[in-house]
């Protein structure tokens, strides 16, 4: 009986990008007891535009949009147990460590960081896995 | 698919109900003679690569739930999509692109998770 795979979408529409912008992948998916997101970028949930700004502006924007979208799913920020975060300049490193601190204060998930080209000039993209459930 | 140039990993773990797949390149299945190219023959012989690890291991695209898609060049971020729409037509796995520099010149490499 193979285990189940299912695609995990967030409540306000406006946050599903990859259909706004019709790209070919899901927000996330749900198998195994686990949630695993797509990379996510900073965008505005009023509008569903991309939301650019300062490294701190654009970190605490995308990660209250995981949230969102873990919520959703029925999981939360502190189910997370590992995240990528991808930055258009290690420079940066401590601007998104610091909203980071602010939203995993205790027992943060385990955590790559790496500086890599970003699209449309944005700072920082961030994906995880989490566990499934409350 | 990456023995016979002695990098130190195996091509795939199974554990747990998950297949982790090492990064998979463009490289002949046969002779595994690396098969540099555009970024778009790169990634079609790197998703047919992928298919046929899955395929081996009683996997397929299909139960792919995520996938860490790497390119050379984030300018080649549309041409990479129209391969990848080929291949993960409905119900794509989650993924992001990650421009990064890759081994051997490389344009394209699939790191991927999928139900076992």
């Amino acid at each position: 009986m193979p285990v189940a795979r299912e695609i995990i979408e967030p409540k306000n529409e406006k946050l599903n990008v990859s259909r706004s912008f019709n790209l070919p992948h899901s927000p996330g998916i749900r198998a195994g007891g686990l949630i695993f997101l797509s990379g996510m970028l900073s965008t505005d949930p009023q509008s569903g535009e991309r939301s650019p700004g300062s490294m701190a502006h654009e970190t605490r924007q995308t990660l209250a949009n995981m949230r969102h979208l873990l919520e959703s799913a029925g999981s939360s920020l502190e189910r997370v147990v590992k995240l990528n975060v991808l930055l258009y300049d290690m420079l940066e490193f401590e601007n998104m460590n610091a909203v980071f601190r602010q939203f995993f204060p205790i027992d943060p998930p385990a955590r790559t960081v790496c500086g890599v080209q970003l699209s449309a000039g944005m700072k920082i993209e961030i994906e995880c896995i989490a566990l499934a459930g409350p | 698919m990456a023995a016979g140039y002695g990098w130190v990993q195996s091509t795939a773990i199974r554990a747990g109900e998950f297949l982790f797949v090492s990064g998979i390149v463009a490289v002949d299945p046969e002779s595994g003679e690396r098969q540099n190219g555009t970024l778009t023959s790169e990634a079609h012989r790197a998703f047919q690569n992928l298919k046929l690890v899955l395929e081996a291991a009683g996997s397929s695209l299909e139960r792919l739930v995520q996938v860490r898609a790497m390119i050379y060049d984030r300018i080649e971020y549309d041409a990479l999509n129209r391969v990848y729409r080929q291949y993960l037509p409905k119900g794509p796995p989650a993924r992001t692109v990650w421009s990064v520099r890759i081994i051997d010149a490389f344009k394209v490499q699939l790191d991927a998770v999928a139900l076992a």
